[in-house]
């Protein structure tokens, strides 16, 4: 397939670690922030950066809230972000055109 | 982005999924729970039998589901607030077991309060249920064996109507250890082995 063929990938998802932040919220109604860092194995620092760009692109909503007495940020893909993520899967799979079924 | 890159994307997305998954995974202890509880208000139910005291047979069940019924409540709760992701999977399975809860609850102790049936058919009934929620759980979590788990407490509700009905709470046994228990025990050491 010609280059120009190929649908563009999203470059708010064209990364690492967003990602798999969307690979973990797509199967999860709200995951917090800590299980996010433990899963994909990250700072807080980047995990937060990443996140901070995910939530400008309307992607995914961040809640910040307390558990106890401890502040807790919990995650949700927004359907704006499930959209987004459903188009990148489509644009990879042109990608690989042998293992498409 | 060349074709390799793209596998290697794939392969992140399939790992960040199957992570999830088995981190929130169903820890059967509930299952345990219940099955032990159950098999008590057995031993519960013959020894009333034994004494002839018939009238406590209906407080002896609601005794132990009652109390089955609110460590549930308390335990499901207390594992919400120390989860760290909610997945759709778990949700549906909470859903479905409350579902089920309540069929137990009316079926097996509301309407035999109010005569509605003899106690002969609470048995066939409950263990109906019983099928339709690992049937139900086996496809949630993609177990294949609660699904032949399941088609054994079907068959079991048939096999009851060919027990005496003062025999009938006792086939269920050998469903629940052999259809409920050994099942769950396999699935959990698998899944930690994994």
């Amino acid at each position: 397939m010609p280059l120009d063929k190929f649908a563009p990938l999203d470059p708010v998802i064209h990364s690492q670690i967003r990602l798999a932040v969307l690979s973990i919220l797509l199967s999860a109604q709200k995951v917090e922030f800590n299980y996010l860092k433990k899963t994909i194995g990250t700072t807080d620092g980047n995990l937060s950066t990443h996140l901070s760009k995910l939530e400008q692109a309307g992607y995914v909503a961040v809640k910040k809230s307390f558990k106890g007495k401890k502040p807790l940020t919990t995650c949700s893909l927004t359907e704006k972000g499930r959209d987004a993520f459903s188009r990148y899967l489509k644009a990879l799979e042109d990608y690989i055109p042998i293992e498409k079924t | 982005m060349n074709e390799l890159e793209a596998k290697e994307e794939i392969r992140l997305i399939q790992e960040m999924i199957q992570k999830t998954r088995k981190s929130t995974a169903e820890t059967g202890n509930l299952f345990f729970f219940w099955g032990s509880l159950i098999i008590l208000a057995i031993i519960g139910n013959y020894a009333l039998v034994f004494a002839q005291k018939y009238d406590w047979i209906w407080i002896n069940w609601t005794v132990f589901v009652l109390a089955g019924m609110f460590y549930s409540a308390f335990y499901s709760k207390r594992q919400e607030k120390r989860q760290e992701a909610a997945t759709y999977v778990q949700i549906a399975a909470r859903h479905l077991a409350i579902a089920c809860g309540m069929g137990f609850l009316i079926l097996g102790l509301v309407f035999p309060l109010f005569k509605l049936y003899s106690f002969g058919v609470i048995p066939p009934l409950v263990a109906v249920i019983a099928g339709i929620e690992l049937f139900s759980i086996g496809g949630i979590y993609e177990w294949n064996l609660l699904k032949w788990c399941a088609a054994l407490w079907w068959l079991g509700s048939l096999g009851m109507l060919l027990v005496h009905v003062y025999y009938r709470t006792l086939v269920f046994i050998p469903l629940i250890i052999f259809a409920y228990l050994l099942p769950v025990w396999i699935l959990r050491s698998k899944y930690k082995k994994a």
